[in-house]
């Protein structure tokens, strides 16, 4: 049988090998880009397979496993931990890993020449292996330096393309951003430092409960804030935009996918492992709220994009609240005892976590194929790639419907059980709770719509009609590789959403230990073939006979349609061709699409539209030259963004008297330390 | 002189010998910061470092101690030779002005640096006062040394004037050493003596690249590099 005290020692090792070959070897050797390339994403896809060994291993195993190395540095312990939930992390990333180590192969093609193909694959094995450290530290030291590893890699990796502005300019931003982070969660570590006198996790979970209240409000904001700038919580979501489009396409789908979910990580292991799952209501609440806003606020600025990957970041927002709005109901639920519905809350938010890892990166994957083929982000420029690229059209979509959340995809899955563990806070002995929470679920409702609304766009802007461009004209069908590494993600997209019966109780390993809750028995019912909200019997859905159902009704109807609507005489024209003979810029743009929406909440939007006509002359009903311009507020960066950058710009214009750049002040400034110093000690 | 061991010299007369040769350092010390010339700066250092070396030999024959010759034999050729040879050269080459340039003019500098001599014995008096070491008073010293070069760096605009203060610091920490540790292990004094050289060789580059882009090589116009 599969012993994973045997299993994950092995795999473990491998992984390690394979990333540090493959990161030194390419780097070291003299060969052609195309022997580097299959190098070191070929190892990566070996690292990752191990990963992915070590996970299930981790999940299976009935103990932690902990592999310790002696550090002589104070303070640090360099220790592993593979407990259910860094297994499921590990698990997550390393699938993640596999695919787009996979696509790799074939997108790193287009960096030959430009850039050391070296260099990029040994960030690249750094950028995996830091965040498979990131989630089984079991010391908030080392968590804190592979935390730091995994942030300056991925800004790194962020400014491949450095020749263009925006991309330093996308890089500076989330350099800072994650450090303004990381700040925060050095915060929360010292919080429980300070208290128990050791950095060990396992110090921080057996004193963490007994924290005075004060402390474990600092750990919880300080953790909230820290992490939350990694995931791209409102207000802290404006690097994400800027970093993942300028990445290459593979890592936006790692940063988008699973970099953002270490943070997921970290605040489930703060609140429920260090904390102990005791906390006041209003924590869970703000988890909550601020998911809520986040899922809205994302979805709704992801309309407003017209560049692709852009598009899809802002969805990561969307989603992370998303994760969110599950976490934190179960929060709730946790502080009024209620562990059964915590720990449904923390399944719902767990399995997002897992769907959003697979259909973001499989969605960032598609992106790179159409930039790869087009060379061009800018939707307005695609247009009628199904013809050209099928295969990536069709992953995109599959992507897509399950971004949307619609069956028979995982996406609809983890919804669904979100919104389930809102519903059920009609439970809650709180009556506030009990107005506030379905409000939430609402939220979440226009949420699906408006995602739903912003995939039909994306999805029909890009692939349906016209090309719109010369490029889009002459595009062509990705390369093998990717398209492996796209299907193979597309395939698991659809085995969530058809399986969760298998999904759940792994899953309920990972939750069982914080909130002492089994859940399998009483979600997964009639057989194995449906779930159901614990006992309480007005809700249950059976994801493989809905996909029955759908797939025997459409067919159906088609085929009523056909027998009883009668012969119809059918003539085959362009749409609403009216005569004319129809040209790609005729077709309706992404901006069209958008407008209604645009108009509906332009409170939010508060859209600025630029009209400019250059009329003929010997009539003002024909225009010569007409300009359409249309921006939307970046209401954010105005109002919270950028007043501190200016406050910071004042104070260290005021500060620069000290930098006079004269090396006899500089000299001065020493040599008067110097002398302070030693009349104090003297 | 053959014959002469330690022990024929009398304790006192031996700390009293190692005392004057660091006042002499002192008194060097003091003489290029009131120097108007460079390159009698630069022959000033040569001769603090004869000085060191005396002080050095000294301290090696009254301990016994006699890898501290190995290190008085390395600071005559490369402090008290090759590097005051490299100075004159850049300052030949680059057809430097005679005249140091002054941040601060020589009477408050003078009165400065005996200001930090003074701050130097009080600040050593508690390490002075224990009181077994047979070159006590000149730990002193070395610090004195230390501060007053590095107050000729900040004083003087030459860059020139600026290395021989950076050798300065560098003779008042060996002296230090000597004081204080009866030396250093030899293979880290070793390891600085090319330090020394290396920066020696690089600080005259320096000043090269200075005089072409500035015409001058007068530190304070590098303030234009500020942004």
């Amino acid at each position: 049988m599969f012993d994973p005290a045997v299993i994950v020692p092995p795999a473990l090792f491998s992984l390690m090998t394979a990333h540090v070959a493959g990161a030194l070897v390419p780097l070291i050797a003299p060969w052609r880009d195309e022997a580097k390339n299959r190098l070191a994403h070929g190892s990566a896809i070996v690292a990752c397979a191990a990963g992915v060994l070590v996970g299930i291993g981790g999940l299976l195993a009935p103990e932690p496993l902990v592999f310790s190395l002696p550090s002589t540095i104070p303070l640090l312990t360099i220790q592993l931990r593979l407990d259910p939930l860094s297994a499921f992390f590990v698990f997550v990333i390393s699938l993640s890993g596999v695919a787009a180590s996979i696509y790799a192969l074939g997108y790193v093609r287009e960096f030959y020449e430009r850039h050391s193909i070296g260099a990029l694959g040994a960030l690249y094995h750094g950028f995996l292996l830091s965040m498979i450290l990131v989630v089984t530290a079991d010391d908030a030291f080392f968590f804190l330096i592979v935390w730091e590893v995994m942030s300056l890699v991925s800004y790194l990796l962020v400014v491949t393309e450095h020749e263009k502005a925006e991309t330093r300019y996308a890089g500076f931003f989330y350099l800072v951003m994650t450090h303004v982070g990381t700040a925060f969660i050095l915060i929360a570590y010292l919080v429980f430092y300070q208290q128990t006198g050791s950095f060990t996790f396992d110090t921080f979970r057996q004193s963490g409960h007994a924290l005075p209240e004060g402390f474990r409000t600092i750990a919880f904001v300080a953790a909230f804030i820290g992490f939350g700038a990694k995931a791209g919580i409102v207000p802290l979501h404006v690097w994400l935009p800027y970093a993942h489009p300028a990445a290459p396409s593979h890592i936006s789908a790692l940063m988008s996918g699973v970099m953002i979910k270490t943070a997921i990580y970290g605040l489930i292991r703060v609140y429920f492992d260090f904390l102990g799952g005791a906390f006041p209501w209003w924590w869970g609440f703000a988890v909550l709220a601020i998911g809520a806003v986040s899922a809205l606020l994302g979805v709704m600025y992801a309309l407003m994009e017209h560049d692709l990957k852009s598009l899809l970041a802002y969805h990561s927002v969307e989603n992370i609240g998303i994760i969110l709005l599950g976490i934190g109901a179960g929060m709730i639920f946790q502080s009024y005892g209620l562990s059964h519905l915590a720990a449904l809350g923390l399944l719902a938010g767990l399995y997002h976590t897992m769907n959003h890892a697979m259909f973001k990166g499989l969605l960032f994957m598609g992106a790179g194929s159409l930039l790869y083929a087009t060379h061009t982000r800018n939707m307005e420029e695609y247009g009628g790639l199904i013809r050209a690229m099928p295969w990536t059209a069709f992953f995109f979509l599959v992507g897509s419907i399950s971004i949307s959340a619609l069956p028979p995809t995982n996406g609809f899955v983890s919804e669904w059980l979100t919104f389930q563990s809102l519903f059920l806070s009609f439970m809650l002995p709180d009556l506030l709770m009990k107005i506030l929470i379905p409000i939430g679920a609402a939220m979440l409702a226009l949420t699906g719509a408006l995602a739903v609304a912003c995939f039909a766009k994306a999805f029909g802007v890009a692939f349906l009609a016209m090309p719109r461009s010369h490029h889009a004209k002459n595009a062509k069908e990705a390369p093998l590789p990717m398209l492996v590494g796209m299907g193979t993600l597309a395939t698991v997209c659809v085995a969530l959403g058809l399986a969760p019966m298998l999904v759940v109780p792994v899953l309920d390993r990972v939750i069982a230990p914080f909130t002492g809750a089994q859940l399998a028995q009483s979600v997964v019912t009639e057989g194995g073939w449906a779930l159901m909200p614990m006992g309480v019997g007005f809700a249950s859905i059976s994801t493989p006979v809905l996909t029955i159902l759908l797939a025997v009704i459409i067919p159906a109807t088609l085929l009523g349609v056909f027998l009883f609507a009668g012969k119809l005489k059918r003539r085959f024209y362009k749409t609403w061709g009216c005569g004319i003979n129809l040209k790609p810029s005729m077709e309706y743009t992404a901006t069209g699409f958008a407008q209604p929406i645009r108009q509906v909440f332009s409170t939010i939007y508060r859209p600025t539209v630029k009209i400019e006509k250059d009329m003929l002359e010997e009539s003002r009903y024909f225009a010569r030259r007409m300009r359409f311009e249309v921006h939307i507020e970046p209401t954010f960066q105005r109002y919270l963004y950028d007043p501190v950058v200016w406050v910071f710009n004042m104070v260290a214009n005021r500060l620069r008297v000290v930098q006079a750049g004269s090396l006899h002040l500089y000299l001065a400034y020493i040599f008067l330390t110097l002398l302070a110093l030693l009349l104090w000690v003297g | 002189m053959t014959g002469i061991t330690p022990a024929m010299v009398p304790a006192d007369l031996g700390s009293q010998l190692v005392n004057l040769c660091s006042m002499m350092l002192l008194v060097t010390s003091f003489a290029i910061v009131a120097q108007r010339r460079l390159s009698a700066c630069v022959d000033l250092f040569a001769v603090q470092s004869v000085f060191l070396a005396v002080t050095a030999a000294l301290v090696a024959f009254l301990t016994g101690i006699h890898h501290i010759y190995v290190a008085a034999g390395l600071t005559i050729l490369i402090k008290a030779v090759i590097i005051p040879l490299i100075l004159k050269r850049v300052i030949e080459r680059l057809n430097v002005q005679r005249e140091v340039a002054f941040v601060i003019n020589i009477p408050p500098s003078l009165l400065i640096c005996g200001a930090l001599v003074i701050l130097a014995f009080s600040v050593t008096e508690p390490v002075a006062s224990i009181g077994f070491l047979l070159t006590k008073d000149s730990l002193a010293i070395a610090l004195a040394i230390v501060l007053i070069g590095f107050f000729t760096m900040i004083a003087r605009k030459k860059a020139v004037t600026q290395v021989v203060g950076f050798l300065m610091v560098e003779n008042g920490l060996f002296l230090g050493a000597a004081a204080a540790a009866y030396g250093m292990p030899l293979i880290v004094e070793l390891g600085v003596f090319f330090d020394v050289l290396v920066a020696g060789l690089i600080i005259g580059i320096y000043t090269h690249r200075l005089q072409d882009a500035f015409d001058s090589v007068d530190v304070s116009k590098l303030t234009g590099l500020k942004e």
